[in-house]
């Protein structure tokens, strides 16, 4: 079962651009690569011939280069082989409309495509290269299943149906065509025979499959996205399990005492972190942000919310990696940022001149605050905002809760002064620093500037190698830290469940796909 | 009546229309349409934004736009009521309004078609046996039902007969009754038979929901209706002159008291577009309940401008139907 209902057929565009289509076309959508569940990134060694190559890696050199292969079987499921030409149509699609390849493409992630130069095909050979100066540490990613479009799209098709790749005008027609049209075409082990964008997709083994023969005959994927009919539908065996995109913690334990129910549950993806609005004058003060920060008890917040069903929860102390990440480092070990030590609090604002008289923080005479403390209507987030106001009590600083069911208003109008809300993070983390913090970066909302940060930034998205970008991120982290401008307080759980009479069904939380990223392998217990 | 029914149709078109400018107006001024887009991260570029902006005709003002989603004159072919385009729709160019408006009324008129016969037919009977045994225990038990469903909330009615529906099945054996979804593909090609029972076991519980919320207030009024009726100088006039019980209360006291209910129920009709939003979601029909909580959330203007016309339109209808039908019921009334 598929957690909402997708809202094209493909996943390049901006309405057709979720997890929900991705995880719709599992098993139908080829890709070069992916993330598997351990964190490990495996290459697609059933479309590739071989790995790919990186030709050149230094910008000062040439361009940044790199070459995909396909093998010889990997055929379309109307048996036309797999051709550079499909990564050239996917990227020319996936651009920005600036780049004038397609007229009307909205790509919801320009950013890959957009620092390519051209891609050259030599029948099942595609060599990429970037535009000059530039390098891209996640090159293997472009077409990979975390790419804008979930994997690659077919090129012949175009022709087929009477358009030009080469005319962004016929190749924005194919665009809309793809989008709109339900894929009878595949590129994976399973195809969609049947289906719709409102109820489900039904799909049957690929008979033009090249790899090792799927597991089952035929799957239902209903879409569903109502997480309270989830037991009742499973226990009524209409669903045979599901990866739903929120944790609840009453469906996950309702689910987890159903005998035939195979249960998982781990870090999921998305990560919740309070920030300020800098634009707030009192909220300048790096001292009073640093005060405020240190009150809030992250372990009370996390407990609270996740001890019932989740007691491995961990605390999140660095902003872009997960705890088991290689490049991992603890951004918050010598901090008492996130401890709720109001002895520490207090003693960082009485040092800045701030002083408590009777339940009221004052500086220089004036009150300091009232502030509104925001966020979206979840049961996690309102637990989180009464204890983070409680704890700003404790240090004198009125926060008035103010919830709201339009994130996406809030944070682009500014309209807070201290705002809980979550990021999504991904194995490919190269463009999130610059994203979060960069001074021009639309979605730094609360306005925080600091150039060394911005140069940091830069470099992680133009770095030529991940471990590199990595480094990079981590020593932007170390600048923002003390600034108190932003705490990850962790990473929300996701769960999955699966009836147990199937087999080698679990959950990818490394990938949009979750538990659907190996739909190719799904079996029955006794097969 | 013909010529009564035409007159009152052309007289509906301004209402139409003034309607049609308030909603225009209320909905384009409740959020903007690109707001998701504007906020999204990472954020799309500054060309896509634009792009979208003049896709959607966001680019123009408030009344051009109005006049344009009205006759489609200047616009791009895809927006125009007058054209039979009902514009471009924010969740994205495969997105076709008026298409989609009609698969989910279809939909949404198989989920309540069934259910509104069936929750008329019940209150009729319940309203009229509770009103000729009135403070007996029928009439105590009946009305107890009545004010039970009135009182729950519809979504934790649907929960409980959702639940229940699976402990029958659990209890015989048999998937019986199916909890989620229209079941549309789960038959294709079957045999009439598995075709039927496959329509039943995904219908039959969502319909119970829907004919008991509605019998419950149908029934209260047909019963209040039925005693006014059975207490009036023309009924105890016709038992007076020797009718049988039973035809003073079908010829003469039923059909009177039926015309309250035929504009309770006519209104109930109407609104049952917007009326199924929670029945729909907890079981997971795309219809048109669900089609307006997607709009609302995607603040698509056009569509959900395509929904409250349809709305509007249908609550003319049966506010039209409801009259006629009193010339029906009631001999006296008469259209000219």
């Amino acid at each position: 079962m598929i957690n909402s209902l997708p809202s094209a057929w493909q996943a390049v565009s901006i309405a057709g651009g979720s997890v929900y289509v991705v995880q719709m076309l599992s098993g139908v959508l080829p890709y070069t690569g992916q993330w598997n569940p351990e964190g490990e990134y495996e290459y697609n060694m059933d479309v590739l011939a071989e790995e790919p190559e990186l030709v050149n890696d230094d910008p000062d050199e040439g361009p940044f280069e790199w070459k995909f292969t396909f093998d010889e079987d990997a055929v379309w499921s109307d048996g036309t082989p797999m051709s550079g030409e499909d990564l050239r149509a996917t990227w020319m699609m996936s651009a920005s409309p600036d780049e004038g390849y397609c007229e009307g493409c909205d790509s919801r992630g320009t950013m890959s495509a957009d620092k390519i130069e051209e891609i050259e095909t030599d029948g099942q050979t595609a060599t990429i290269r970037l535009k000059e100066g530039l390098a891209d540490p996640e090159w293997e990613s472009v077409f990979d299943a975390h790419s804008v479009a979930g994997g690659f799209l077919p090129a012949h098709l175009a022709e087929e149906n009477g358009w030009d790749i080469d005319d962004p005008a016929q190749l924005g027609e194919y665009y809309e065509w793809l989008h709109s049209t339900m894929p009878e075409w595949s590129g994976g082990p399973y195809q969609i025979v049947e289906g719709d964008l409102n109820t489900e997709v039904i799909k049957e083994p690929n008979p033009e499959w090249w790899g090792d023969e799927p597991g089952l005959d035929r799957i239902r994927m209903p879409f569903n996205d109502d997480e309270g009919t989830f037991y009742n539908a499973f226990v009524n065996d209409e669903i045979d399990g599901a990866n739903p995109a929120d944790y609840n913690e009453d469906v996950f334990t309702q689910l987890e005492g159903v005998d035939n129910a195979n249960m998982g549950i781990d870090e999921g993806s998305t990560w919740e972190h309070l920030s300020f609005n800098l634009e707030v004058e009192a909220l300048q003060d790096v001292e009073l942000r640093r005060a405020i920060f240190t009150a809030i008890d992250r372990d009370d917040i996390a407990s609270r919310n996740y001890e019932a069903g989740y007691p491995e929860y961990e605390l999140k102390n660095n902003h872009i990696f997960g705890n088991d990440s290689e490049y991992f480092v603890d951004h918050y070990e010598d901090e008492t940022q996130g401890t709720g030590d109001i002895d520490a609090a207090t003693e960082i604002l009485e040092d800045a001149g701030y002083e408590i008289e009777g339940d009221q923080l004052t500086l220089d005479g004036e009150e300091v605050g009232p502030f509104s403390l925001r966020s979206t209507d979840s049961s996690v987030r309102n637990t989180s905002v009464q204890l983070i106001q409680q704890k700003l009590a404790e240090i004198g600083i009125t926060a008035n809760i103010d919830m709201t069911d339009d994130l996406g208003t809030m944070t682009a109008e500014a309209d807070y002064d201290i705002v809980q809300f979550g990021w999504s993070g991904s194995p490919w983390f190269a463009t999130n620093p610059e994203q979060f913090w960069h001074s021009e970066s639309g979605s730094n909302f609360g306005g925080y500037a600091n150039d060394e940060v911005d140069e940091l930034t830069e470099a992680v998205t133009n770095a030529s190698s991940l471990d590199e970008a990595a480094d990079k991120a981590n020593q932007a982290m170390e600048v923002l830290v003390p600034e108190a401008y932003v705490m990850p307080l962790m990473a929300d759980p996701n769960y999955f469940f699966a009836d147990e009479r199937l087999e080698n069904v679990h959950d990818n939380l490394n990938s949009s796909y979750r538990a659907t990223y190996n739909i190719g392998e799904w079996t029955l217990a006794d097969q | 009546m013909l010529v009564y029914t035409m007159r009152r149709l052309v007289g509906a078109i301004p209402v139409l229309v003034l309607a049609s400018i308030l909603t225009f107006v209320m909905v384009d001024i409740s959020g903007d349409p690109l707001l998701e887009l504007r906020t999204a991260t990472p954020p799309p570029p500054e060309a896509v934004i634009e792009q979208e902006a003049e896709r959607l005709y966001l680019d123009r003002s408030m009344p051009e736009r109005y006049w344009l989603w009205v006759t489609g004159i200047g616009g791009e072919g895809n927006i125009g009521l007058l054209q039979g385009e009902f514009g471009p729709s924010t969740q994205g160019q495969q997105y076709e309004i008026g298409p989609e408006i009609a698969e989910r009324l279809w939909t949404t008129l198989r989920l309540v078609g069934i259910a509104m016969l069936l929750a008329l037919g019940l209150a009729i009977i319940a309203g009229a046996v509770s009103a000729m045994r009135q403070y007996s225990k029928l009439d105590y038990t009946l009305t107890f039902v009545g004010f039970l469903c009135l009182a729950m909330p519809t979504f934790w009615l649907a929960g409980i007969v959702q639940a229940s529906g699976v402990e029958i099945n659990q209890l015989i054996g048999e998937n019986l009754f199916k909890t989620i979804g229209d079941g549309r593909y789960g038959a294709e090609g079957a045999p009439p038979w598995d075709q039927f029972v496959n329509a039943f076991a995904h219908m039959a519980l969502p319909t119970l929901v829907l004919m008991l919320t509605s019998f419950a207030s149908w029934s209260r009024y047909q019963r209040t209706s039925m005693l006014e009726v059975l207490n009036s100088d023309y009924v105890r006039l016709a038992r007076a002159k020797g009718l049988r019980d039973k035809v003073v209360i079908r010829r003469h006291a039923l059909r009177t008291a039926l015309i309250p209910l035929t504009t309770v129920f006519a209104l109930g009709v109407a609104g049952i577009i917007d009326g199924t939003i929670l029945t729909e979601t907890v079981f997971q029909w795309r219809g048109l309940g669900d089609f307006f909580i997607t709009a609302v959330e995607n603040n698509d203007s056009y569509a959900l401008m395509g929904w409250l016309l349809l709305s509007g339109f249908m609550v003319i209808l049966a506010n039209l139907i409801a009259d006629l039908l009193y010339g029906v019921l009631d001999p006296r009334i008469r259209y000219e």
